[in-house]
């Protein structure tokens, strides 16, 4: 069975898919439809609305989105153990899901910001969204996931990190954070994220 | 079990309408938040560090979010598979709606932030009209939905009327129900559930 998926090469939100596509052994079955931000929205509103990538689409047309249901959906085709099926390790997981998630978005959030006009950029937005991941990214260096730990709330979290170090270089989210600096190390070795590494 | 709440919320009705479908109403406790998207709310910040609303602690003392995550976790205290069906398409349906619903509360969250947040020199028409696109076309997949009209209660129809309520309160002047004459009259029955009809939100 072939899988359709509305693909971007910086997306972070795309990127946790392609991470647990690669994780899954499921990559080889998707075809990339590949779209840009100016096009996003008129390229996949007929399977998407909210035009947002990714956006999967199975053989009878059907859409599965966002990037939570489609890591779900793939997890489950492929019998994976990416997402606890039950118990409090579920909503442990897709909680701390959450929070990486979370850091995708704020950091996403000043990228967009960041393209308005000069006059019209808020400095206090920027403020708070940086705020917002700092004290994320505390938690996560308070209570870090153990090495080797491969499921869709460590996956959220890599691509989170991953997307900083892409969008903010000069950023030193690492320092004060050495336990969340070496558990990111380690798992971006994994070729799951070589293979996904954003390209302009 | 603590569910912190603010009233106008979409996503935290969306958890208090789960959890009275669920019968699991009484054993939630609300705690009020006050916060802004400027102003982290100290008690809110410990629970959830994205100062995001709702969130739960749990009589274990976990503590749970986003919104998805908390309906998940009544549906599977109250048995399983009662608002979210376990597996199949229906599943992948009801989470894809859940999805579109949330999404377009956001896109309305962010029209309202442009607006009410900023001076009118820092507003940005295209960045609003492209907010208000994504609603509109939202709206749009939702008309003529059959699913909407049969009798088992779900958490996409559940997210729908929460994006829905929002719009009304935040958006009374986009005229939606003209749009989507279909969609409004299902919403006006559903509206009169009991749990929908007691988390109403006051008026703006």
């Amino acid at each position: 069975m072939r899988l359709k998926l509305h693909w971007a090469p910086t997306s972070p939100y795309v990127r946790k898919v392609m991470v647990a596509a690669h994780e899954l052994g499921l990559a080889d079955r998707l075809d990339l439809i590949r779209t840009t931000p100016a096009n996003v929205v008129a390229d996949v509103a007929a399977e998407n609305p909210l035009g947002q990538i990714p956006t999967l689409v199975l053989p009878d047309g059907t859409a599965i989105f966002d990037s939570l249901v489609i890591v779900e959906y793939l997890n489950a085709l492929a019998g994976g153990g990416l997402v606890p099926d039950a118990g409090p390790r579920r909503w442990q997981t897709l909680t701390l899901h959450a929070l990486g998630h979370g850091v995708i978005d704020a950091a996403n959030r000043r990228v967009t910001e960041l393209r308005r006009p000069p006059a019209e950029i808020s400095r206090r937005l920027l403020d708070m969204k940086h705020a917002e991941i700092g004290r994320a990214l505390d938690a996560i260096e308070h209570a870090p996931p153990e090495t080797g730990r491969v499921d869709v709330a460590t996956i959220a979290i890599a691509v989170g990190l991953g997307y900083l170090d892409y969008r903010f270089e000069q950023e030193p989210w690492r320092d004060g954070r050495p336990a969340l600096a070496g558990w990111y190390a380690a798992f971006a070795s994994r070729p799951s994220m070589g293979a996904t590494m954003p390209t302009a | 079990m603590k569910l912190c709440h603010a009233p106008l919320s979409p996503f935290v009705r969306k958890v208090r309408i789960a959890a009275m479908e669920l019968g699991l109403n009484d054993r939630i406790e609300l705690v009020p938040i006050t916060s802004s998207p400027v102003a982290m709310n100290p008690e809110l910040a410990k629970i959830n560090p994205l100062g995001k609303l709702p969130a739960l602690v749990t009589d274990d003392g976990d503590l749970l979010f986003d919104s998805a995550v908390i309906v998940e976790y009544l549906d599977a205290l109250a048995g399983g598979g009662k608002l979210i069906p376990a597996k199949g398409a229906d599943r992948w349906r009801v989470k894809r709606t859940e999805a579109l619903c949330d999404g377009l509360c956001d896109a309305a969250v962010l029209m309202r932030y442009e607006v009410a947040m900023r001076p009118a020199e820092m507003q940005w028409p295209e960045w609003i009209a492209g907010q208000k696109q994504k609603v509109t076309q939202s709206l749009d997949a939702l008309e003529g939905q059959a699913w909407l009209f049969d009798d088992k209660i779900e958490i996409g129809k559940i997210a729908a009327a929460c994006a829905l309520g929002y719009l009304d309160v935040r958006f009374a002047d986009l005229g939606w129900r003209k749009r989507c004459e279909t969609l409004a009259r299902w919403y006006e029955a559903f509206a009169k559930r009991p749990s929908v009809d007691a988390t109403k939100p006051p008026p703006s």
